[in-house]
């Protein structure tokens, strides 16, 4: 599920829309491009919405490789 | 008259020479030289005469803009002569530039020489990333920079922020600037970066101007959004950043626009799909409902007969076909709650990792029902419509035979006679066709037995 492949895939999606929209597209074709639109259009939901909203902020520099300690980030309402 | 020694003379004149005191002169800079040890020697001019000059380093090191040839500046320093060589020369204490500030004139110089290398060229810049769902955050964690970014951040449920706090002004905010680009960058958790500040002087903003960081953000491997400043604000990182935004309002704004339009995208191809298909169906529909009205296609019992067998069929491998489809979307499932985990619950309390398994588990349970349901209904409406399609039927070998001239289906041999044309519709092209005769047998089956051949007469 790679950020590229979110592109691709809704690109795939549109290029199915336009195909679909044409008449002269035989039938079965017409059924595989639908099934595969269906895939490709829950596919890119579930990445748009893969993510849950979090703050946080980096509390130190961690080595090369690992995850840095964070702790979870409020802004200050007041004041600048 | 008094004989000199020569260094007695030079000391002599020296003597005047302090007594003369501090002198501004305005000049043009010719010659500038940096020699190994950091002091800087150079010519200060006018179109009738010249003045060499000396600038220790420790003076000099201290200008925030580069000495070069042509800068027209003020200077103030002493002057003497040069022992060793007998020549008068200018120690330069202060040295400012005419007619633009100090900070003006280093910003233009950084800005000539960051161009002239290329690294605000428009091939350089990244475009925002496809799918911004982890956001880098460098700024001050006070102030309302980083408030007015989360608050439009928040605008959009389905992202992440790391924010590195650093300093965005004062002596050394320019190194945990360009230290912070550097780590998220080898980090390489985060879609891109925001790099942002709120309004101030342009003293305030002097760290956004500092070759550290334009080095920093063109060597960043994650795209960098700015927004430094206001509006009319433009800093050096902004014209080394992949995208400037005018303030840190609108840098996030962009990120938000960007997550509205893919998933307008999203839904509109969603929506789309389903109109296409709508229409698709229904124009089938229509067509069939015109060829058989007049042509009497459903006429033929056995083939309706045949149709209900090939579907019966289908119905039985159904279940196999839902359950590869159950089982590929459970893998990609899993795959996302493998993505999902590995950032940043790590992190999180154990109890927010619970509430996320069960959330998971519904959304699991929920995805099957949903999936189960959408895969019935497309496989119904692909059963319906191979049943009616008229083309279907012929392209499982069945032909359609007219007259020629004449669109009316022939159902009975007895129709034609021999020497007539007729037109033979098959799947895919037809035949004008020569009637030579009449086989045995009126009520003929379809496929017939190639040994119970009538001998009377052959197509």
């Amino acid at each position: 599920m790679s950020k590229e492949s979110f592109e691709q895939a809704l690109a795939e999606l549109e290029g199915i829309v336009a195909r679909l929209e044409d008449e002269n597209v035989p039938l079965e074709e017409a059924l595989k491009l639908f099934e595969r639109g269906v895939k490709l259009a829950r596919r890119l939901r579930g990445q748009l919405t893969a993510v849950e909203r979090r703050v946080e902020q980096l509390l130190a520099e961690a080595a090369e490789g690992e995850q840095p300690p964070t702790a979870p980030f409020v802004a200050e309402s007041e004041g600048d | 008259m008094r004989v000199f020694q020569v260094s007695e003379l030079v000391e002599a004149i020296n003597a005047q020479l302090a007594a003369f005191g501090e002198v501004w002169v305005r000049g043009e800079l010719s010659g500038v030289k940096v020699a190994a040890s950091g002091h800087r020697y150079f010519t200060l001019k006018d179109p009738q005469g010249q003045l060499a000059c000396v600038m220790w380093a420790s003076q000099a090191d201290r200008l925030r803009f580069k000495l070069a040839d042509g800068l027209a500046v003020l200077v103030r320093g002493v002057l003497e002569v040069y022992p060793q060589r007998g020549s008068l020369q200018l120690l330069v204490q202060e040295l400012v530039p005419e007619g633009v500030g100090e900070l003006q004139l280093a910003f233009e110089q950084l800005k000539a020489k960051l161009s002239a290398e290329g690294l605000f060229a428009p091939e350089r810049k990244r475009p925002m990333p496809a799918l911004p769902q982890r956001l880098g955050l460098v700024t001050s964690p006070k102030g309302a920079a980083v408030r007015d970014v989360l608050k439009v951040l928040s605008r959009w449920p389905h992202l992440q922020v790391l924010l590195y706090p650093v300093r965005v002004q004062g002596k050394g905010a320019e190194g945990e600037i360009a230290r912070a680009l550097r780590y998220l960058g080898k980090l390489g958790f985060c879609d891109v970066i925001l790099l942002v500040r709120g309004g101030g002087s342009l003293e305030d903003l002097w760290a956004f101007n500092e070759e550290v960081v334009a080095r920093a953000i063109a060597a960043s491997p994650i795209p960098v959004i700015s927004g430094v400043g206001h509006e009319v604000d433009f800093t050096i990182a902004d014209f080394v950043a992949d995208i400037r935004a005018a303030t840190p309002t609108q840098a996030a704004e962009l990120v938000v626009a960007q997550l509205e339009r893919q998933a307008r995208r999203v839904e509109d191809g969603f929506a789309a799909l389903q109109r296409a298909w709508q229409r698709r169906f229904a124009s089938v529909a229509n067509r069939l409902a015109l060829a058989s009205g007049a042509r009497g296609l459903a006429v033929f019992p056995a083939r309706l007969q045949h149709l209900a067998t090939r579907l019966d069929s289908w119905r039985a491998s159904l279940p196999r076909l839902l359950r590869n489809l159950v089982h590929l979307r459970h893998r990609r499932f899993a795959t996302a709650q493998a993505h999902l985990l590995g950032w940043p619950v790590r992190f999180g309390a154990a109890k927010q990792r619970q509430v996320l398994a069960s959330h998971m588990a519904m959304a699991r349970e929920r995805l099957k029902a949903l999936l189960l349901r959408r895969s019935l209904e497309v496989a119904a409406k692909a059963r319906a419509l191979q049943a009616l399609s008229p083309l279907a039927v012929l392209r499982r070998g069945y032909s359609i035979t007219t007259r020629e001239g004449d669109q009316t289906p022939l159902r009975s041999a007895s129709e034609v006679t021999v020497g007539e044309r007729v037109v033979v519709r098959l799947a895919e092209g037809r035949l004008r066709t020569l009637v030579v005769g009449h086989l045995a047998g009126s009520q003929a089956t379809l496929f017939e037995d190639p040994g119970r051949g009538d001998e009377q007469g052959e197509l």
